[in-house]
């Protein structure tokens, strides 16, 4: 009995630094989390508070002169080029997605999963500079909605390819089973049965994909430039404004009112990028 | 005649396109106006036709003009490349660049000049005494510090600061860099011989030494950083008195300390205008005489003699002859401390501005 | 089943788009690149003299190729201003990231897990121009006024670290490192999380069975098993890091042909460097000026390409899409 007792006090001894060292080990995780959520918050809240000072009607109802005035042809130039990004990306990107699903297990599979993956490492600078030499210089487009958009799409459908293989692997090979059971073709396995169970994700990636666009910059300066004024629907030889540049232009400049406009572009860019990211990891946790 | 007809077929077949495309788009759409012609380049340049467009819209309806302020180094590549009808550069084209592109013209629009800002606290509202040999000395490394001997020498009973220089320089090709090594290279040897001038020069390596975006990113970058110096459009000038800056004196080619006003910058355009070549292309830097300001210059228009098409090339000739005459009004240059074309290179820029077609 | 009917085939020759695109643009890059590489040879990665040369004289014959007088291309400036700028955001990003994904897996209890790991991954999504204007607005005056000094009161007995031998802008190597560090902590923390997540319940119970305490298990039975993936969501993060255009950009200072004396000197990358020097190459009539930032993106390409791949073979199936 004595013997057991000793041990045990020697053991609470050891025991005690192990334990200090493992809460010590706690706080320090705790502190590391704060180390990231903190700078979020702090950005959040900056661009919030500056951003929303500066809202007004006259934010969304007008352009800006350079200086001062508002953002609405920098709004409509960002969605113009975000969901024309859409237009050439999602044909492309489900396509290869539900290629890679469906008959992507080989070699020519995992090649393309590979270049795939590659091209959405590649520095957007490296494809903004691409697309200017070849598309805004070589084929004479001028700074332009159509090179801006073509740009983005090269960097989203990567991204787009792999979130649909991934959505659509999740559905049930039963259900393929049963559909080529019936009889049905390749075509209408892909589109009715596949591609309509596994919708949510194709849209979810989409959205996500709006999400990267909206928040872009790198490769819009080479081959969007900029514009004062409202996008008239000319595909090329027009340049299209766009709230990233407002950010990133804007702030080098000495007054306040452009200030004011940078904040306010970045409030405006944050809600889209966090309400699509926050929506969509909201809805996807509630579904599992 | 024949070429006459084929514009007349593309203006048509661009109004059916457009005419298309409203449609399509629904009456939503404001209506496009007939021409959009895109300005890009100098950011000295920038403030002033920011005020000139709207005046200019009002008396040409049908044309409309986007405005950027992107740096010389971007209005000259941009105006040689098409992307742009009308680059803005405080640079005048280079020789080879010229060969190059022999239909691109380079027209001045208004004089201009540039001014050495620093943030040296206690001491903005002096106006410190320097030379190009010092600024050169501060831009190489060679004076690291506000008390060098070589500061103080110039400025004898100010109390100079036991700090290290910060030398901010601009990180795109600008006109303003282009001038500034002008005046260096044109008064020192040194600097003329190991960096010489451009729009886009090798910095000798400062530790510590800025880059900073446009004009507007020079003036943040002073405000921000006590004991800095940066080089400044006139254009600016609002800009510095806001952020309470200080303005140098710079030592003129007659021996001279003068600072950048209209008396000052006059008497260095009357001392070089009268050399004005066809093309217009000449420095204003360093002129004699003992009122000269050393760095002033021709704020350029550089423009393809050869457009599109007749209604953007009708569109830029407006646009460039309204702003070397009317846009030449004072009430338009007080604004951004330039000086009008004396009535001389008027006519020359005229010329220059009949050859687009 | 049918091998491959024309649906089969059409899906086959939409999903070639990618690799195509990817290949045209290396392609292109190089062919475009070709005779600077061949001018400025080994050059090129080993001075650090990048000069357009005289662009106001006529361009002279130099090693068998049209160029303005004095023209020298040399980026080791830059590759150093990016290689040192990564690496530092690793060295910041990696505690803090493993602390996080620890702190996520284990110390939250599951109803608040989800909350507080989206609030992480949000940190990854934030566009990098929103980054880099906090980094204007509030980090870099941070790191004038604050970080700095302190820094430079425990550790300015080693120049390095002390911002009196640099200018103290606040514009510099720790401002981009810290604004590097911010977004790829996230993607540190999710990959080493989701790892955590899996690690296997009787590996755990076998551990606390042995007596160790919670801590213990985390950091000495359950890391060790996942240090493949960490390593991979590492180099996963540097592929990010090297490539970071507008962030860098807006907090580096745009330093020019100097290697950083301090943390505290500004520093310039290749990606940010290719963006702001554009429109001054295009200056040169001899084109050799663009070519040559050609072949800066063809070198971050080549780097970027071998990060990823290492990547790629070290966590399995890693994608840059995360299963969400």
């Amino acid at each position: 009995m004595s013997a057991t007792f000793d041990t045990k006090g020697k053991r609470s001894a050891l025991e005690t630094r192990r334990r200090a060292l493992s809460a010590a080990g706690w706080v320090l995780c705790g502190f590391a989390f704060l180390l990231i959520a903190v700078p979020l918050l702090d950005l959040v809240l900056t661009i919030a508070i500056k951003g929303a000072s500066a809202f007004s009607i006259k934010l969304f109802t007008t352009s800006s002169n350079g200086v001062k005035g508002g953002l609405l042809a920098a709004i409509v130039g960002t969605a113009v080029l975000s969901l024309g990004a859409l237009i050439f990306a999602v044909p492309i990107g489900v396509g290869a997605g539900m290629y890679l699903s469906e008959y992507g297990q080989n070699r020519l599979g995992s090649v393309i999963r590979f270049l795939s993956d590659t091209l959405t490492g590649v520095p957007s600078i490296v494809l903004g500079y691409f697309s200017y030499i070849t598309l805004v210089i070589g084929l004479g487009w001028q700074f332009s909605a159509l090179a801006g958009s073509i740009t983005l799409a090269i960097m989203i459908v990567p991204y787009l390819a792999r979130i649909t293989e991934l959505s659509l692997r999740r559905v049930p090979i039963t259900m393929r089973e049963a559909a080529y059971a019936l009889g049905a073709k390749d075509r209408t396995v892909a589109f009715k049965i596949v591609l309509s169970a596994g919708l949510p994700g194709v849209i979810t990636g989409a959205l996500l994909a709006l999400a990267i666009s909206v928040g872009e910059t790198a490769p819009l300066i080479q081959t969007a430039g900029w514009s004062n004024y409202l996008w008239t629907g000319k595909l090329t030889h027009e340049p299209i404004g766009y709230l990233t540049y407002v950010i990133w232009t804007f702030i080098n400049q000495p007054y306040k009112s452009a200030h004011a406009l940078a904040f306010a572009a970045a409030l405006l860019v944050m809600l889209v990028v966090l309400a699509i990211n926050i929506g969509v990891r909201i809805v996807l946790r509630r579904r599992i | 005649m024949r070429s006459d007809f084929k514009l007349r077929r593309s203006t048509l077949l661009r109004a059916g396109a457009a005419a298309l495309l409203v449609t399509g788009l629904g009456a939503g759409v404001a209506q496009a106006a007939n021409v959009t012609l895109v300005e890009t380049g100098s950011t000295l340049l920038y403030p002033l036709f920011n005020i000139w467009v709207p005046h200019f819209e009002k008396a040409h309806p049908g044309i409309r003009v986007t405005t950027q302020g992107t740096g010389s180094g971007t209005g000259i590549a941009e105006a040689i490349s098409g992307v742009v009808q009308v680059g803005a550069s405080d640079a005048y084209m280079s020789d080879p660049q010229i060969k190059q592109n022999p239909d691109i013209l380079n027209i001045p629009l208004a004089i201009s000049a540039q001014a050495i800002n620093y943030n040296l606290p206690g001491l903005n509202n002096r106006h410190l005494k320097l030379s190009g040999p010092v600024l050169a000395g501060i831009y190489d490394g060679k004076i690291g510090k506000w008390n060098a001997l070589a500061i103080e020498k110039l400025n004898p009973g100010l109390k100079l600061p036991d700090h290290k220089i910060i030398p901010v320089h601009r990180t795109d090709g600008s006109g303003d860099t282009f001038i500034f090594s002008q005046y260096l290279s044109f008064s020192t040897p040194s600097w003329n011989s190991s960096v010489g001038y451009g729009t886009t020069v090798s910095w000798p390596a400062v530790p510590g030494g800025l880059g900073a975006e446009g004009n507007p990113g020079m003036v943040e970058a002073l405000k921000q950083n006590p004991y800095s110096i940066a080089y400044i459009g006139v254009s600016f000038h609002q800009q510095v008195k806001q952020a309470k800056l200080g303005k140098a004196m710079l030592l003129n080619k007659a021996g001279k300390f003068v600072l950048p006003t209209a008396k000052t910058i006059s008497a260095a355009a009357d001392q070089l205008v009268g050399k004005t070549p066809k093309d217009e292309r000449i420095s204003l830097v360093f002129a004699p005489g003992a009122d000269s300001y050393p760095i002033i210059n021709y704020e350029y228009a550089i423009v393809n003699a050869k457009q599109h098409n007749a209604a953007t090339a009708k569109a830029v000739k407006a646009l460039l002859t309204w702003a070397s005459t009317k846009g030449n009004a004072p009430h338009f240059l007080k604004q951004v401390e330039f000086k009008a074309l004396p009535p001389a290179v008027s006519k020359l820029s005229a010329a220059q501005i009949a050859k687009i077609h | 089943m049918k091998r491959s009917g024309p649906f089969r085939l059409c899906l086959a020759a939409i999903a070639m788009v990618i690799p195509a695109a990817l290949i045209f643009i290396v392609l292109f890059l190089a062919q475009y690149a070709w005779q600077a590489i061949f001018y400025n040879g080994v050059r090129f990665v080993g001075t650090i003299n990048w000069s357009l040369g005289n662009l106001y004289a006529n361009p002279v014959v130099s090693r068998g190729y049209h160029v303005p007088i004095g023209a020298d291309y040399g980026i080791l400036a830059f590759i150093v201003g990016t290689l040192f700028s990564s690496f530092l955001a690793i060295l910041f990003a990696l505690p803090v990231a493993v602390g996080t994904a620890i702190f996520l897996a284990e110390a939250v209890p599951a109803r608040l897990r989800p909350g507080l790991s989206m609030l992480v991954e949000l940190v990854a999504v934030v566009p990098s121009v929103v980054f880099g204007l906090w980094g204007i607005y509030v980090l870099a005056p941070l790191i004038s006024h604050d970080i700095g000094p302190g820094i430079t009161a425990i550790l300015g007995f080693i120049p390095f670290f002390n911002i009196n031998n640099s200018t103290g802008s606040g514009f510099g190597l720790l401002t981009a490192s810290i604004v590097l560090a911010l977004m790829i902590t996230p993607i540190i923390a999710t990959t080493l999380y989701d790892a955590l997540l899996q690690v296997p319940r009787e590996l755990r119970e076998s551990a606390v069975a042995l007596g160790a305490t919670r801590f213990e298990v985390v950091t000495k039975t359950m890391l060790p098993t996942v240090r493949v993936t960490l390593i991979g969501g590492v180099v996963l993060g540097l592929g990010r890091a090297l490539g970071e255009t507008m962030a860098v950009l807006m907090v580096s200072g745009g330093a020019l042909n100097y290697l950083p004396g301090t943390i505290f000197t500004p520093i310039s990358t290749m990606a940010s460097f290719i963006l702001s020097q554009l429109d001054s190459a295009l200056q040169d009539p001899t084109n050799m000026a663009v070519k040559s930032l050609a072949e800066i993106a063809l070198v971050l390409f080549v780097i970027t390409l071998a990060v990823n791949a290492a990547a790629r073979v070290l966590v399995r199936g890693a994608t840059f899409v995360r299963n969400l």
